[in-house]
């Protein structure tokens, strides 16, 4: 180290000056230059990837991330509410207790289709269970006048709607009649029997533990009958042996004759 | 074009930098048009900087090496996009402290530390070892040398933003302006880190500080 004027103060700046001075000698340079020519040329040769440019043009949108974002968070938005309000008018119904009306959606469909002649026949049938409610929507395109639909299904159902007469329920409720008589049969049996699905599953060792349970069931009474019989038969000898006892005792114990008086211990 | 031109050069801190900004945008501009070999200007003319802060950020000359070497061959392929929003320099800096970042986070778990010879020529430097071995009337060059490790072990303790805080404006005196240009933050956020970071290292480095 050369001499140097005194210096009595060091701070942290002049600690970290020091770091300045870490220099590499002048002999690196050579080598870093030859090293940044090979790099240079193997990466003017090296083909770029194909998805260099997507990077690019990535790195350039990156510019305008708030627009783009703000854009996004829009869209995404409208496109939810947008789908909230058509499943909103899909499931639109009067939730009254048991009852159900049609759904709007089926009676968009249907509108078309209905006339005033359905009115009077069709009036009578609007109490229909929920499930009927989510059946497949269908246009109704029978050859069979309405009026006779009508007539059919209030028959069927067989109640009396205090509802007005609507042309989107009435042409509902003609569909919901056909329906009805086509699946009578299948409907009685889902809502009439309610079964319990597992109720119906049988394990694979079932039988045969039913059956090993059974022989159980029956060596287990054997068992516990002829105990039973055999206690009452030992009571019973236990009882008679006493009554014995007793009876010898008066008469064998005491040995009573004219003469003599014994008694046997 | 030229609005955006005119702020880039008002980041520029000093009348020598701007000086330093217009004659490094005409090598661009050169090389821009198919003068590849003008490039060789730039890179003699930043590579000692560049080197120092990667090798100051690493505490590993060979990474410094190759790191350094990545930044200039970074910067001549992408020349063509320079547009000259902020200076060449500056430009310059952001990519070789963010292969420098890249690098660091990624060997996290790799600390291995290889030193450059302090310059015995530098005269702060001999002054500071001076004024700490009169004291002692330790050996100056093994001094040195511990101090160096000390240094060097103290900046390693800082988190990768306050190490990169701490080198460009202390080690390689660049200003907040510049240095929150690089970083790619405010000139707010770099005061204070810088304040922390200084903090930290005068805990670390209390026993080498003389009042």
């Amino acid at each position: 180290m050369k001499e140097s004027p005194r210096k009595t103060t060091v701070s942290l700046e002049d600690l970290l000056r020091l770091k300045r001075a870490e220099q590499p000698p002048v002999e690196f340079w050579d080598q870093f230059e030859q090293g940044l020519r090979t790099k240079r040329l193997a990466a003017i040769v090296e083909p770029r990837p194909w998805w260099a440019p997507f990077i690019r043009s990535a790195a350039r949108l990156s510019r305008y991330q708030l627009p783009v974002g703000a854009t996004a968070v829009l869209a995404i938005t409208f496109l939810t509410v947008r789908e909230y309000r058509t499943a909103d008018l899909i499931q639109v119904y009067e939730p009254a207790g048991i009852e159900a009306t049609a759904p709007a959606s089926m009676a968009a469909v249907a509108k078309g289709s209905v006339t005033a002649a359905d009115a009077a026949g069709a009036r009578s049938v609007a109490s229909v269970p929920m499930v009927l409610a989510e059946m497949p929507v269908r246009p109704v395109l029978s050859a069979e006048p309405r009026s006779e639909q009508a007539s059919r299904a209030s028959a069927m159902v067989g109640s009396v709607s205090h509802l007005a007469p609507v042309p989107s329920e009435l042409s509902m409720a003609t569909y919901i009649a056909e329906n009805l008589a086509k699946n009578k049969p299948e409907l009685d049996r889902v809502l009439d029997r309610p079964v319990e699905p597992l109720s119906q599953v049988n394990m694979p060792g079932e039988s045969r533990r039913s059956r090993l349970l059974e022989g159980t069931a029956w060596l287990a009474s054997a068992g516990s009958a002829s105990d039973s019989s055999l206690r009452t038969s030992e009571q019973a000898t236990r009882h008679l042996n006493e009554r014995r006892l007793t009876e010898s005792d008066v008469i064998s114990r005491l040995d009573v004759g004219g003469d003599h008086l014994g008694v046997k211990f | 074009m030229d609005a955006v031109k005119t702020f880039g050069k008002t980041l520029v801190a000093s009348p020598e930098r701007q000086v330093e900004a217009d004659s490094d945008m005409d090598i661009v501009r050169r090389v821009q048009a198919g003068e590849v070999a003008a490039f060789d200007q730039l890179v003699v003319k930043y590579r000692g900087r560049v080197y120092s802060v990667v090798y100051n950020l690493t505490s590993n000359r060979e990474d410094a090496a190759d790191l350094t070497q990545d930044a200039f061959i970074k910067s001549f392929q992408s020349i063509n996009r320079f547009q000259g929003q902020s200076s060449f320099f500056t430009w310059l800096y952001r990519i070789a402290v963010n292969s420098t970042l890249t690098h660091l986070r990624k060997n996290r778990l790799r600390t291995f530390f290889s030193f450059e010879k302090i310059n015995e020529d530098d005269k702060v430097s001999a002054e500071v070892i001076a004024a700490l071995t009169d004291d002692t009337g330790a050996d100056r060059e093994t001094f040195a040398r511990e101090l160096q490790e000390k240094l060097n072990e103290a900046m390693q303790k800082l988190s990768i933003p306050h190490r990169t805080v701490i080198t460009l404006f202390e080690i390689d005196a660049l200003s907040h302006q510049e240095i929150a240009e690089i970083m790619n933050c405010s000139v707010g956020t770099v005061r204070s880190r810088l304040h922390y970071a200084k903090q930290l290292l005068q805990a670390e480095l209390q026993p080498y500080i003389r009042r």
